[in-house]
């Protein structure tokens, strides 16, 4: 009894960390041929090096990249329909349609 | 009987009603936006807890928005408006700001002193109301460096209904003790597109003023029991007491969005 209560106990924990660390991530259409991408976390903790990734309408890896000091990546925007992929880890990825992508 | 009781109910709705605070509002109708978004804020001065008498604004002396440290002087984008209460119409602004990166906006508006004739005194609310981008926290928490401010210790835009909210009450940098804060709520419907407040009233106001009074760190705390937005006054906590040879009450007002979890 003693010995299942301590899993349980850090299963618990583990949504709690998860929900202080949320991911936060927007895109903007700069406009100019350009987007930009802004992230950071919840709990106003930096994005700097979050791996980036942009993936055209076949599913196929067009850019890779990173987050930078100012938690920023800019990149060149895809020809026709595509997604923005920000990849903080298992739990922590999220998805931006470029039709989500405005000015 | 009837008379009696109609006279005495009379005279004390009279009293009660200007016992209520004025309030300076910066009113957006959300606190939280997760998309780029043009803010439609109006500056309007009132007591929105009785939703009684609206007043005349004259020309701000400041309004800015801060964003991360960055300052945009919001003057020069100002517009006056014509503001509709229950039983009068006043001077009052509207500005449109966009917002497209994420973080926390703090709006800071100094507004031109107000003459109350029933009083004979200048009444000068200097005001913040924090509208925050996509949940990232940038800086709800700071000063801005104001005469006097309220500094919240708990997210402005994020308040539960029956929790609390701390603030610190600050004049020239530096923790303001014993000031009392008085406590109202926006108690009607504010139509954004006629510039107006609505005829009725979500609910009967209290009887009187609720008021928190600051301890020796500046700091009060208010339970806060329904959703919607609330704002504390604090009175008289600035450093300028005077104003073209009259008393000057400059005060800190704060607004906060309550949301039922």
């Amino acid at each position: 009894m003693k010995k299942h209560a301590l899993p349980v106990l850090l299963a618990a924990l583990i949504p709690a960390a998860a929900f202080a660390h949320t991911p936060l991530c927007s895109c903007y259409d700069l406009g100019d041929g350009e987007v930009l991408c802004e992230g950071g976390f919840s709990d106003g903790s930096s994005a700097a090096g979050v791996e980036m990734s942009v993936v055209d309408g076949a599913g196929n890896t067009v850019l890779t990249g990173k987050m930078d000091e100012a938690g920023e990546y800019t990149f060149q925007k895809p020809e026709g329909d595509y997604k923005v992929q920000f990849n903080a880890g298992p739990g922590h990825l999220i998805e931006i349609p470029g039709s989500d992508i405005v000015e | 009987m009837n008379k009696l009781a109609l006279s005495v109910g009379a005279a004390a709705l009279a009293v009660s009603a200007s016992s209520f605070a004025h309030f300076q509002l910066l009113h957006t109708p959300e606190a939280m936006v997760d998309k780029p978004t043009t803010v439609d804020m109006k500056l309007v001065f009132g007591h929105p807890m009785d939703n009684g008498h609206v007043m005349d604004m004259g020309q701000p002396e400041a309004f800015f928005v801060d964003f991360k440290g960055k300052r945009t002087d919001l003057i020069p984008a100002l517009k006056a408006v014509t503001w509709t209460g229950p039983d009068n119409q006043a001077a009052a602004y509207q500005v449109s700001h966009k917002i497209q990166r994420n973080g926390d906006y703090v709006f800071a508006l100094t507004p031109a002193p107000y003459y109350e004739k029933g009083e004979d005194i200048y009444i000068q609310q200097i005001t913040k109301r924090v509208i925050n981008k996509a949940g990232l926290p940038t800086g709800w928490d700071q000063p801005l460096g104001l005469k006097t401010e309220i500094v919240p210790k708990n997210k402005p835009y994020q308040i539960l209904a029956g929790s609390t909210f701390t603030g610190q009450l600050l004049s020239e940098g530096k923790p303001a003790a014993g000031v009392e804060c008085e406590i109202e709520f926006i108690n009607t419907k504010v139509d954004q597109a006629a510039n107006a407040f609505s005829k009725d009233n979500f609910r009967e106001p209290p009887a009187s003023a609720l008021v928190a009074i600051t301890d020796d760190n500046g700091m009060f705390t208010f339970g806060i029991p329904t959703a919607g937005q609330w704002g504390f006054a604090c009175l008289g906590s600035g450093p300028d007491t005077e104003h073209e040879g009259k008393e000057l009450s400059q005060d800190a007002v704060l607004w906060i969005d309550v949301i039922d979890l």
